[in-house]
């Protein structure tokens, strides 16, 4: 367009050059080097060349593309025949050439991917990986008093929704709601929510959608880089802190290493009238990696160790229904005490080992093969207030050992078809340690299950891309039990399962870009849904599995806009979803039981057909050079439709709105931003009937305030942040929260980080931030 | 060899050394299987009422040997005198295990950390008082005293909280209103006075 008015002059130029990458000036083979504006391009050859030939005067928006890489743009003004050499970055944020497979968010043609934002995480410092995620439209949290959250993607959580923790999908027990994910969020560099059905690309279990946990690449090169931070909390009188550190090897370019620690211990949490007594929490996590890559092969090596131990409100233990109805009435916490950092029963302690290996290797310029083995181990007790000195013995005591491996082959078929092929393998087992003296909330088990899948990219001219991709599971699951007589049982189930996805994306404009998706996932039932048997403590209810359950399956269609409007002045992003989960599993009343803790309901694990749908969105509008204001919202409805009614335990429909302030320089300072926010969530009136002991909370207001600002101090690069968060110290209680029959959510917290960073942290920080 | 394949060689070594020492120790698990026995498990509530002039000793019982699921309990209810005085005594049992548990020993041993509370229906049979008390001077409620009017039936409620707040008011003149704690047994048990 730009080019139109010239047409008249001569239009025999040529723009010519060279696509290599940063790092080892190696030449990139098929990158696609497009101009825009005139849906005209090339195809880079063996020594990384590429020309465009038959071009006008003017200026042009040049786009470069290579496999694994984040795309790049640059504004060329033509006036004679041109010679430019385009550089791929290998900077975290725009290549991860050996973590491409499972987690560039760009490889999600037609499923709305959306990262946390950097600021967000930075604010959100101190929090678990849930709260962090709910910062993503759409996201919320399933809590279980204020030591316990979990991510909920667009209604669903637990098994429905997938950690992928480098790369390796997290294995933590995660279908009990008061499981949180065992994970450091500080390790973390980029946090990805796909909210779309994603199991082709993943496996089972990604309903609802995934979470995508990346750290930053090794370095390649040497040189020291590291990152140091600190936090204090005032809401629970602890803190935290981490370090990281990393380097390359002199004279080996491409081998590099990392070790990254973090710690954080808080006491009781305060809410708005009372002390929430024995929800302290204590975590310690540390990792170490070591690898090789060059532009054709790579290897590495990361381990992890994850430790958390965490108490629960000791006034959310009951023994009945009356001890529950009377909590309820009551309106506050039976069991208060003064503020303390001990952590007595219940309580929980979990330990989650990490070991991932990985190699690639390029086949030839168009093939690479890429393998991936991961082992987990996730050691997990639980215990409860007991009698006669046994609460110092787990009443549930849990490994689950997990070994994953893939092999996915990435290629090119012609000239713009790109794509990968892949098996992937699952062989877990779950153990109940003996000694808890109490019968096993789930029952021993051991489960296989392999999968093959294909997903293929193709760009039609140059606005539309297309995605097409499909897979195929089968799960092998042996269960061993014993019966109430004491007998040994060992059924066994089958599962296969199969999905597919399309994709579309449709660049509208420079500035406008929209997605549309339409994929399937399915879920095979877990062993808990299968075989639970007993009485959920908290909940005071009965809890029986069905073990004639079969998979959950999914389709799930979004549509995504993304633009900026009146020359970016107004960003929006929304997403709208609807989705269709066959057999979908949920806890149904199903009678009363008489035990010698009085009559308890007994709740059976159920399917159902359910039709859910919403909206996510946020928006942007600069008000003036440093401020802006900025809403972001979300609503889901979700509908039982055997039984029509509402689904059971939807996240409430809620709003966002901030004023943002920001400028880039200030004297010494930098990069100062500063935000006032107002979050409500509203009542949740779409619920079931009869299906819950108390009705939902009203409608809660929460503010905030936040401030940071960047500083320069020797080598590195300071920042302090400073956030107050509830600041008028509401008392409210959410839906999603588990113990909001027993008490309030946490009251105010003020928060103060500081980070420091040097090497290349701090200067891409300062990128970042510029 | 290159640095990256001997790297991948031996981290891959690596992994199966660590996963076959680990898969041992699970196979042998597996194998044997293990039935965890419920320690904990309360079954059976027994209550004896002992006339304060003839000594006679009438038994009340809630039993449900299997606990929750499985069958029903099995409840036995009692004759009792009327315009008498009754000295009663619980026994509480775990009749799952072989040979049966003595819960009330627990209970007695943790003194400090429960206490019983009663109720009854149809007005012929009242609980009047404690007759034990914890290392504190509190009530327990393993030992009781209870009275009967005219004749008539009715219920009576035995419920037992783990970790109460002993010294919230009317607690130690058993009230249960301010009591917390959880509930570990909350029975009902039918009475006639003749």
């Amino acid at each position: 367009m730009i080019a139109a008015w010239s047409s008249a002059q001569s239009c025999d130029f040529e723009l010519s050059g060279r696509v290599i990458d940063e790092h080892d000036m190696q030449p990139l083979a098929y990158a696609e080097v497009f101009i825009t504006s005139l849906g005209k391009g090339a195809v880079t050859n063996d020594q990384g060349h590429y020309r465009i030939e038959g071009l006008c005067p003017g200026t042009y928006q040049v786009r470069v593309h290579h496999l694994g890489c984040e795309p790049v743009t640059r504004e060329v003004r033509l006036t004679s025949s041109t010679t430019i050499d385009f550089k791929l970055e290998h900077h975290a944020e725009e290549l991860r050439e050996l973590e491409v497979i499972q987690a560039r968010p760009d490889e999600q043609v037609g499923q709305p991917a959306k990262s946390v934002d950097r600021e967000d995480m930075e604010r959100a410092a101190g929090t678990g990986i849930a709260d962090l995620l709910a910062r993503v439209p759409g996201v919320t949290v399933l809590a279980t008093g204020p030591s316990i959250g979990k991510p909920v993607i667009h209604g669903l959580s637990g098994n429905r929704v997938l950690i992928l923790n480098q790369g390796i999908r997290q294995e933590d027990q995660q279908w009990g709601s008061e499981h949180a994910p065992s994970l450091d969020p500080l390790s973390a560099d980029r946090i990805t929510v796909v909210k779309g059905a994603a199991s082709v690309q993943y496996g089972s279990d990604a309903i609802g959608g995934a979470v995508i946990v990346e750290p930053v690449e090794l370095p390649r090169t040497a040189g020291i880089s590291g990152e140091l931070r600190g936090l204090g909390q005032w809401n629970g009188r602890g803190g935290g802190g981490s370090g990281l550190l990393e380097g390359g090897v002199k004279g080996i370019t491409g081998l590099g290493w990392r070790v990254q620690g973090s710690g954080r211990y808080l006491g009781d949490s305060e809410a708005a009238r009372y002390t929430l007594s024995n929800t302290g929490q204590r975590e310690w996590s540390g990792s170490a990696s070591v690898g090789y890559r060059d532009h054709r092969r790579g290897a590495s090596v990361f381990y992890s160790r994850f430790t958390r131990e965490l108490g629960i409100l000791r006034a959310a233990h009951i023994g009945s229904t009356t001890d529950l109805q009377r909590a309820i009435e009551s309106g506050e916490p039976w069991y208060t005490a003064p503020f303390s950092y001990a952590i007595d029963a219940p309580r929980q302690t979990v330990t989650h080992h990490l070991l991932r290996v990985q190699g690639s290797i390029a086949l030839t310029d168009r093939n690479r093969l890429e393998v991936n083995y991961g082992y987990q181990a996730n050691d997990r007790q639980e215990y409860d207030i007991r009698r006669a000195g046994r609460s110092a013995t787990p009443a549930l005591d849990l490994w689950l050992a997990t070994h994953t491996a893939e092999a996915v082959l990435k290629h090119w078929i012609g000239e713009h078809v790109h794509g990968k092929v892949g098996v992937t393998a699952l062989a877990q087992e779950n153990t109940n340690i003996p000694g808890t003296g109490v019968r096993p909330l789930i029952p021993d088990f051991r489960k296989e299950s392999i999968g093959a899948f294909i997903i293929e990219h193709m760009p039609v001219g140059e606005r539309l891309e297309l995605e097409a991709g499909a897979r195929a599971e089968g799960t092998l699951l042996h269960v061993r039990r014993f019966d109430r007589e004491g007998q040994l049982q060992a059924p066994e189930h089958r599962f296969t399962n199969a999905a597919f996805a399309l994709g579309a994306s449709y660049q509208l404009s420079d500035s406008a870009r929209l997605r549309l998706g339409l994929a399937s996932a399915f879920r095979p039932p877990h062993v808990s849904e299968l075989y639970s048997e007993g009485l959920h403590h908290s909940a005071a209810a009965i809890e029986e599995g069905d073990a004639l359950l079969g998979s959950e399956r999914s389709l799930k269609a979004t549509l995504d806009a993304e633009a900026a409007l009146f020359g970016g002045r107004l960003r929006i992003d929304a997403t709208v979803h609807a989705s269709r989960i066959k057999g979908f599993i949920y806890l149904r009343p199903d009678g009363t039981r008489l035990t010698i803790r009085g009559a308890f309901p007994v709740f059976r694990y159920t399917a159902t057909d359910a039709l859910m749908g919403g909206l996510d969105a946020s928006a942007t509008l600069k008000l003036s050079k440093r401020f802006a204001w900025r809403m972001r919202g979300s609503t889901v409805h979700a509908r039982d439709q055997r039984r029509d009614e509402w689904l059971f335990l939807m996240p409430a429909d809620r709003l966002e709105n901030g004023l943002l302030f920001r400028t880039a320089s200030g004297g010494k300072w930098r990069a100062f931003e500063a935000g006032a926010t107002h979050q409500a969530v509203f009542e949740q009136r779409r619920i079931p009937e009869g299906l819950d002991f108390a009705p939902p909370p009203s409608t809660y207001h929460l503010f905030a305030l936040s401030a940071s600002a960047s500083r320069t101090l020797g080598k590195g690069e300071l920042r302090i942040g400073l956030q107050a968060n509830n600041l008028f110290n509401t008392a409210y209680r959410d839906y999603l929260d588990r113990f909001r029959y027993f008490t309030d959510a946490r009251g105010t917290d003020i928060v103060l980080s500081v980070r420091y960073a040097f090497g290349r942290f701090a200067e891409k920080r300062l990128h970042d931030a510029g | 060899m290159t640095i990256s394949s001997k790297l991948l060689t031996l981290s891959l070594l690596a992994v199966f050394a660590l996963a076959s020492c680990k898969k041992d120790k699970e196979d042998d698990d597996h194998d044997h299987g293990h039935n965890h026995n419920e320690e904990e498990l309360i079954t059976t509530v027994r209550a004896y009422f002992t006339h304060s002039v003839t000594n006679d000793v009438v038994e009340f019982s809630w039993r449900d040997i299997d606990g929750d699921g499985g069958n029903a309990p099995v409840i036995t209810g009692g004759e009792l005198q009327p315009g008498a005085t009754y000295a009663v005594s619980l026994l509480l049992l775990n009749e799952s295990v072989t040979p049966a548990d003595t819960i009330s020993n627990e209970v007695a041993a943790e003194a400090a950390a429960h206490q019983f509370f009663f109720a009854t229906t149809g007005g012929s049979l009242t609980w009047s008082s404690y007759a034990d008390a914890d290392s504190n001077g509190l009530p327990i409620g393993l030992a009781t005293v209870w009275t009967t009017t005219a004749a008539g039936s009715g219920n009576l409620t035995i419920i037992l909280r783990h970790e109460p707040n002993k010294s919230a008011a009317g607690v130690s003149a058993g009230d249960i209103t301010n009591a917390g704690g959880e509930t570990d047994i909350a029975v009902e048990i039918p009475y006639t006075v003749l």
